[in-house]
């Protein structure tokens, strides 16, 4: 029943002095597309390059929530290709990745916010899938814990209900790829630093990290939110990124009282359940850049009292950590795909911001043939970083998110 | 119930006054001053509760608070930490995580399934075949989680919250940071001392050994406090744990509030120039088998049970400890009455002489270089197997207790979360901060000194650092007070073991998760080879305890079982809060705060209904038909009275005025005459409408104008920042609180109005889009507009905000007789949009650019030189014909208007639809969408897809707009 | 972190007083010689500095200017010059 006790992702090896493609970043992009390159391209003689351990950046950080209800008919397919690998990847992998299909709940505050939602609710139908607007009082059936009544900050009138989505267990997914990537014969190599990308030509030649040289032709830069400062310090490509701190926290574990995950823009706030029982609560990012991933007391408090509003049963429970992590936002809160565009054989698969958990195997799927084709696939194309200079932002967002006064 | 002690110095109880309450549905009694676990043992209770994963039973076993061992259910509040949480009377308290009870726990027999359950078992399991997995995890959920919480729990009491300033914050109110304290406030500086328990003291307080010259540990700590409690520039706050330390000296906690409290817990963020740590130490769990059995417990518990409740933990008690305080609470139990048949103490020499004489003088076995290897009997110690440290020799000892303690482990969580760094030290085997963070120190027994005046010293010297860092202390005294401190005994030795030697199957690194070695031992092999990975996989220290426990043993462990160098030793991550903190405390006073206008309590009066929009709350419909019809009709036969006093109102004046003004905005300003009404618009630098409104010349470079209510709190910032770099001359305010606006209209507005006022406000005396200023009744100075959002004859009057109500009554009053009713925010969306003017945010979206929604004409493409924002990317992207449009539609067949959000689609999204309504003016549905460029041609057929139409698609089509009064009489009228 | 920010006017104050404004990038650059690339290099495009970087900040809930100061982004603390270090 329980796989011998042998390192899950393959003994540690001496990094070689070549690979068909590297992958920087030991995160959940870059394994999943490692996993698909071995798996779908037969492109094995690739190495991820990590620089502390496997799982260290977002990929450990974020709460899990997955769901396929974007705003735009560029994003709902490729999230809903993600949503519907989840069971696809368990059985594959042979690791059970807990994906707990609960459900979302997005509350709506006010007439304005329900006709908005009622736009990504048709949007996710037209798609096939499943999302309804419900009222109050439906949503107080389906979250008991839900305060309807009249006299909060933010009345509850209604939310977007989303059934087929839910929380998955994150640190399964890095494992899981991880163990899937390194059968196939994929070395990741942790403790390993990226430090520059040498180009000849307009063309990658090869990776440097602080272990040595790696000559290769093709070069992914997907290090969640480091990936912006890399590409820039490496390659000199500037992007429209800004890397902030986000926060999450957890509560001590209670037997179950929630049973869906409940977020609401109003209040800045997300919370649901862990299968340990925890309340995990996040959203809220102070609104400056930095690479420091540490907490606020300022969002603690701010996060008690959002649910003291919405959930007012949990003031009953305590918080027991808080943590950061980085978000790499970009304004049109759509990430960048791209690929030699800028360098031919350099590819890049960033600012994901605070969404990158859900897509990533959908997204690691077509990086990954992007990458083995050298043709980028459809669904990737609109996520060009072209479309900034074009004047077309994704429209993800109702409402503009940058870190300049344009907000 | 059993017999306290009544006599003891140390004593925190008052064994005269009982306090009842219930326990298992039955009432118990205790006693004034206990802890709700000090009552439950007094009256015999040992096991408190079940472990989550083994179900095993749990005792008292730290009384320092980083244990869960004792969370109960308390007046149906889960996990409270029964230990350090004072009984009150009539409390009820019930056992968690139990099927039958704690003492008889129907799941118990799963702790002999541990071989079932390595670590991380559950991602290699209960997925084959896929359709058991939502089974299991109903299961999962069941069986995880610890306490129970109803989903309609109310949380008694008050919650506040406090934000006080000092120069120095003392962490902690042992004798270190006493001594810090007085010494920062002695500097005449303003000092917070905070303290987790609900006294001063420490590490002192509970001990009757001997300080100096006779005196006790207990009466140097009272004198201290004495002192601290008379210096008036020290705010004490007892009872108050520590939760986060923040860069720039950012220190919160959380203080239980005492009964005569006005609040049951309050919220403290102290900004401090200088903080000091004095944290202390607890004790590092001793590793062995069935480490964590009832009867197992500190040396500090068993004393504290003692000395501060008056109550002996058991009748015999044997003892594995590494420490000093472990031949200190022998003696003492033994002094009090308890039998001590041996000590086993880790150490092989380095016991401090005066102990192991009184040791021996009592006769007390002591074995050294020994320690326990497991505990026996089922659900509470009955005999222990003590070992030579290398396990050659062994012994075994009938006791109903067992003082287990490996040594220290110091409360560096304050330093940590501050991001200094710790580094193992070989001397005192403790991670000791070796880079502190700016004006942050670190004194007392946290730091490895066990001697009670190095103790005091180093608080000495931390205070006067801290009064360094705030300019009130010279470099020659600090010299002084380190030279004190050179003379003293330096840190302690501290015991290696890491664990007894035992295979570790049921020696438990973490209580909370049931975490063997044995588990991280697995969890390394794996390849999960640093602390914090085995951490996430195995769960170690994830519980409720917050690590701990086992947050000084796991990397002590790891780096053992790795054969780790001293140097690659790290410690695992603390993350606050360091205290496990109630949401209702951190909530605190839980302010709303919505803006309201000067007319809310008028037309709350009048029946409004109102919404939160923005920051403010405005009246959104005056009756409960959310169609609006009669509000509507009334605007459009009769007069309308409206709130807009949520909209932005600016004035700029100044030689740079019109040169900001021409930067921000898309239109020519430099063309605008004094009493005209200039509607224009904002974009940002992508050319996408962020906001639009109209300006007013009020002289020479001197200009009023209005803004969305949305963007009222951005605008200064907005036109500072994009002239941040020019060194322009002007100065803007801000009037949107100062002044109140009613909007008056419809195609009665004029004979209301005339009533009121004195100028002439016919249609040549005051025409459209024009701007008068003048005075009402001598007295209410008015900015009037006559301007047509809602496509009638309309005046905007903008009043100073206190004339709102006056004007308002008066304009109610003169309207009577034309039959004036309010109009909310909804009639006035309806009434807009049958004319097509737009709400931003409505029928644009952040990517909407000026072109797009119809507004070019806004756009002077003559005025250059002006670096306009957002006028470069409009004439980019002016060519780019794949854009959505704005464009006007009506349903086909006479049909219902689709809802607001419905696509338009082919077989693809093509657009969707920003507001559309069944029009009462027009008897027809009409509305507005953003299309695809190619799709905004009129007479272009729409298809619009509805959520839940199930594929049943309804038709529209372009057409003309404004749909309205199209050459736009009414609002010239 | 608990940041706080040095106002020219105010001095030293809690960094949510204030607004964050973007990478200094120099003055706006002129519109008619404006590509698509140069605008959107002026407009989007960030450095995303790890370290020291310069940077805008408005004093919002205070006396209203735009500043720049120069902070370390992996440590949230200000320092006086680009080249600081700790
Ligand atoms: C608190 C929080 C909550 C979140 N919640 C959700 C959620 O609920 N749902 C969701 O979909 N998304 C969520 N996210 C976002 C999601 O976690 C990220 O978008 C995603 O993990 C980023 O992709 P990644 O895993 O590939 O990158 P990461 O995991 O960030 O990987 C980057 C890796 O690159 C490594 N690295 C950096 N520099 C170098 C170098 N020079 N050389 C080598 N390696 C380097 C880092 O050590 C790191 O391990 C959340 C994020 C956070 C922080
Ligand atoms: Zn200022």
């Amino acid at each position: 029943m329980f796989s011998k006790s042998k390192p899950m992702w393959g003994k540690k090896t001496k990094l070689k002095s070549s690979y068909d493609v590297v992958l920087i970043g030991g995160g959940l992009h870059s394994l999943a597309t490692a996993y698909y390159l071995a798996k779908e391209h037969g492109i094995t003689d690739v190495a991820i390059i990590e620089k502390n351990y496997i799982g260290y950046g977002g990929a450990g950080r974020n709460t899990a929530i997955v769901r396929a209800n974007q705003r735009t008919q560029y994003n709902v397919p490729l999230y809903k290709e993600a949503l519907d690998l989840w069971p696809v990847l368990t059985k594959e992998l042979d690791y059970n990745l807990m994906f707990n299909n609960c459900g979302n709940l997005n509350l709506m505050h006010s007439e304005a916010a329900m006709n908005a939602a009622r736009m990504t609710i048709a949007t996710a139908q037209f798609h096939g899938v499943e999302s309804h607007l419900i009222d109050a009082k439906e949503a107080k059936e389906l979250v008991p814990a839900l305060n309807i009544s009249e006299d909060i900050t933010f009345p509850i009138h209604g939310a977007m209900f989303h059934p087929p989505g839910g929380v998955v267990r994150h640190d399964a997914v890095v494992w899981g790829l991880a163990k899937g990537a390194a059968k196939m014969g994929v070395e990741i190599h942790q403790q390993t630093e990226a430090t520059g990308i040498n180009t000849k030509n307009g063309k990658v030649t090869a990776v440097v990290t602080d272990k040595g040289v790696i000559n290769t032709k093709q070069v992914l830069i997907s290090a969640g939110g480091y990936s912006a400062a890399l590409i820039h310090g490496f390659l000199g490509i500037k992007l429209p990124i800004s890397v902030l701190t986000i926060q999450a926290m957890v509560t001590q574990p209670l037997k179950p009282i929630l049973d869906h995950v409940v977020s609401s823009g109003a209040y800045h706030c997300y919370a649901n359940q862990t299968l340990k029982g925890e309340i995990a609560t996040g959203a809220h990012m102070d609104p400056w850049p930095n690479y420091t991933t540490l907490n606020t007391a300022h969002y603690i408090k701010h996060q008690a009292e959002a649910l003291s509003e919405f959930l007012p049963a949990l003031r009953g429970v305590r918080f027991m950590r808080i943590w950061g992590g980085l978000a790499d936002m970009t304004p049109d809160m759509a990430p960048i795909m791209d690929g030699n565009e800028q360098v031919e054989g350099f590819f890049m698969d960033c600012g994901w911001g605070y969404f990158g958990f859900k897509s990533c195997s959908a997204v690691g799927r077509h990086m990954a043939s992007f990458m083995a084709t050298n043709t980028c696939p459809d669904i990737l194309k609109p996520f060009a970083l072209k479309r900034y200079q074009e004047h077309k932002l994704m429209g993800e967002t109702a409402a503009l998110m940058s870190y300049t006064p344009d907000n | 119930m059993m017999n306290r002690f009544n006599h003891l110095p140390t004593l925190k109880i008052d064994t005269s006054d009982k306090i009842p309450f219930t326990y298992k549905g039955k009432t118990y009694y205790g006693t004034k001053g206990d802890t709700i676990a000090t009552a439950l043992y007094a009256n015999g209770v040992r096991i408190y509760a079940r472990s989550l994963k083994y179900h095993r039973p749990r005792g008292l076993y730290s009384m320092d608070g980083e244990c869960s061992n004792t969370m109960m259910e308390v007046n149906g509040i889960p996990n409270v930490r029964t230990e350090t949480t004072f009984l009150k009377p009539g409390i009820v308290v019930k056992e968690q995580n139990v099927k039958g009870s704690a003492e008889n726990d129907f799941l118990g027999f799963i702790d002999k399934m541990d071989w079932a359950m390595p670590a991380g078992f559950y991602y290699d399991t209960m997925h084959k075949p896929a359709k058991i997995w939502p089974v299991a995890m109903k299961q999962i959920r069941k069986a995880a989680g610890i306490g129970k919480l109803s989903p309609d729990h109310h949380m008694p009491g008050k919650y506040d919250e406090i934000f006080p300033t000092c120069d120095v914050c003392v962490i902690g109110g042992g004798p270190a940071g006493m001594t810090a304290a007085l010494a920062a406030a002695q500097k005449g500086l303003r000092v917070i001392l905070m303290e987790a328990r609900p006294w001063l003291g420490g590490h002192f307080e509970y001990r009757t050994s001997e300080y100096i010259n006779r005196q006790t540990h207990h009466e140097r700590a009272v004198q201290l406090a004495k002192e601290v409690e008379k210096t008036d520039n020290i705010r004490v706050f007892t009872h108050t744990a520590n939760v986060g330390a923040y860069n720039n000296n950012l220190i919160t906690g959380f203080q239980v509030g005492k009964e005569s409290d006005v609040f049951t817990e309050r919220y403290i963020e102290i900004r401090a120039n200088s903080v000091v740590v004095a944290t202390g130490c607890i004790e590092r769990p001793l590793l062995f088998e069935n480490n964590e059995r009832p009867g197992v417990m500190q040396a500090g518990c068993a004393l504290r049970l003692a000395n501060t409740y008056g109550m002996l933990p058991g009748k015999t008690a044997v003892f594995s400890i590494g420490h000093d305080l472990g031949l200190e609470t022998a003696v003492s139990l033994h002094d009090l009455g308890m039998s001590v048949p041996v000590i086993a103490d880790i150490r092989e020499d380095g016991q401090d002489p005066a102990l192991l004489k009184a040791v021996l003088d009592r006769k007390i076995t002591i074995l050294k270089g020994w320690v326990a290897t497991e505990a026996h009997g089922g659900k509470q110690v009955k005999k222990v197997t003590v070992k030579s440290v290398d396990a050659t020799v062994s012994k075994t000892y009938d006791c109903d207790v067992l003082v287990a303690s490996a040594g220290f482990t110091p409360l560096t969580g304050p330093l940590v979360v501050n991001q200094a760094k710790l580094t193992y030290d070989n001397h005192t085997n403790f991670f000791l901060p070796t880079d502190l963070p700016k004006k942050m120190h670190a004194a007392g027994s946290l730091l490895g000194f066990e001697n009670a005046q190095s103790i005091e010293a180093s608080g000495l010297l931390a205070g006067l650092k801290a009064a360094f860092d705030c300019e009130n202390c010279s470099i020659a005294e600090l010299g002084e007070a380190k030279k004190a401190m050179e003379d003293l005994p330096g840190p302690a030795r501290g015991t290696k073991l890491v664990t007894a030697p035992v295979k570790g199957r049921k020696t438990f690194i973490c209580f909370d998760e049931d975490t063997s070695i044995k588990n991280i031992k697995q969890s390394i092999d794996k390849g999960f080879d640093v602390p914090e990975l085995i951490k996430r996989f195995s769960g170690a220290g994830l519980g409720p305890g917050q690590g701990g426990i086992p947050g000084h043993n796991l990397p002590l462990f790891t780096a053992k079982y790795q054969a780790l160098p001293d140097i690659k030793i790290r410690p695992t991550t603390v993350r606050p809060p360091l205290v496990p903190t109630f949401i209702a405390t951190y909530a605190g006073t839980n302010h709303t705060m919505f803006k309201r206008t000067p007319m809310d309590e008028m037309q709350r009066k009048d029946g409004g209904i109102f919404r939160n929009i923005g920051v403010w709350q405005r009246a959104r419909y005056f009756s409960k038909d959310f169609t609006c019809k009669k509000e509507i009709e009334n605007v459009r036969n009769n007069v309308g009275m409206l709130d807009g006093s949520t909209l932005g109102k600016f004035r700029i004046h100044g030689p740079d005025a019109l040169n900001s003004l021409q930067r921000v905005y898309v239109s020519d300003l430099s063309k605008i005459k004094e009493g005209r009404v200039k509607y224009t618009a904002m974009c940002n630098d992508d050319g996408c409408v962020i906001d639009d409104g109209v300006v007013v010349k009020l002289g020479e470079n001197d200009y009023y104008f209005s803004t969305s209510t949305g963007r009222a709190g951005q605008t200064i910032e907005w036109i500072r920042y994009h002239t941040r770099y020019d060194n322009w001359d002007f100065a803007l305010v801000n009037l949107t609180d100062a002044m109140g606006v009613i909007n008056l209209s419809g195609p009665n507005a004029r004979k209301v109005l005339e009533k009121v006022v004195d100028i002439d406000v016919s249609n040549e005396g005051f025409g459209f889009s024009e701007y008068k200023e003048f005075t009402i009744a001598d007295t209410i100075p008015v900015k009037a507009m006559r301007l047509g959002f809602v496509g009638e004859l309309s005046y905007e009057l903008h009043v100073p905000a206190s004339y709102m109500k006056s004007l308002w009554l008066m304009l109610k009053e003169a309207g009577k007789e034309f039959k004036i009713q309010n109009f909310g925010v909804e009639a006035q969306n309806v009434l807009r949009m049958e004319k097509c003017h737009v709400i931003l945010g409505q029928e644009s979206e952040q990517r909407t650019n000026l072109l797009d929604i119809g507004m070019g004409f806004l756009w002077s493409r003559k005025k250059t030189g002006y670096k306009t924002v957002g006028v470069a990317a409009l004439a980019q992207a002016e060519k780019d014909n794949t854009r959505l449009k704005l464009v006007g539609f009506k349903m086909e067949n006479n049909g219902r208007a689709p809802k607001d959000g419905a696509l338009i689609v082919d077989d693809r999204v093509r657009g969707h639809v920003c507001t559309a309504r069944n029009s009462f003016s027009l008897n027809e549905a009409v509305g507005m969408a953003l299309v695809e460029a190619d799709m905004s041609k009129i007479g272009t057929r729409l298809a619009f897809y509805e959520d839940e139409c199930n594929g049943e698609l309804i038709y529209g089509t372009v057409v003309e707009t404004p749909f309205y009064d199209p050459e736009g009489k009414r609002m010239k009228m | 972190m608990a940041l706080t920010i040095t106002c020219p006017i105010c001095g030293k104050r809690n960094g949510y007083e204030f607004r964050y404004g973007g990478e200094e990038k120099g003055p706006r650059p002129d519109e008619k010689d404006l590509t698509p690339e140069s605008w959107c290099d002026y407009v989007h495009m960030n450095k995303c500095v790890a370290g020291v970087q310069q940077e805008w900040w408005f004093h919002r809930d205070g006396c209203g200017s735009w500043f720049t100061i120069f902070r370390d982004t992996t440590t949230n603390l200000e320092k006086e010059t680009p080249e600081a270090k700790e």
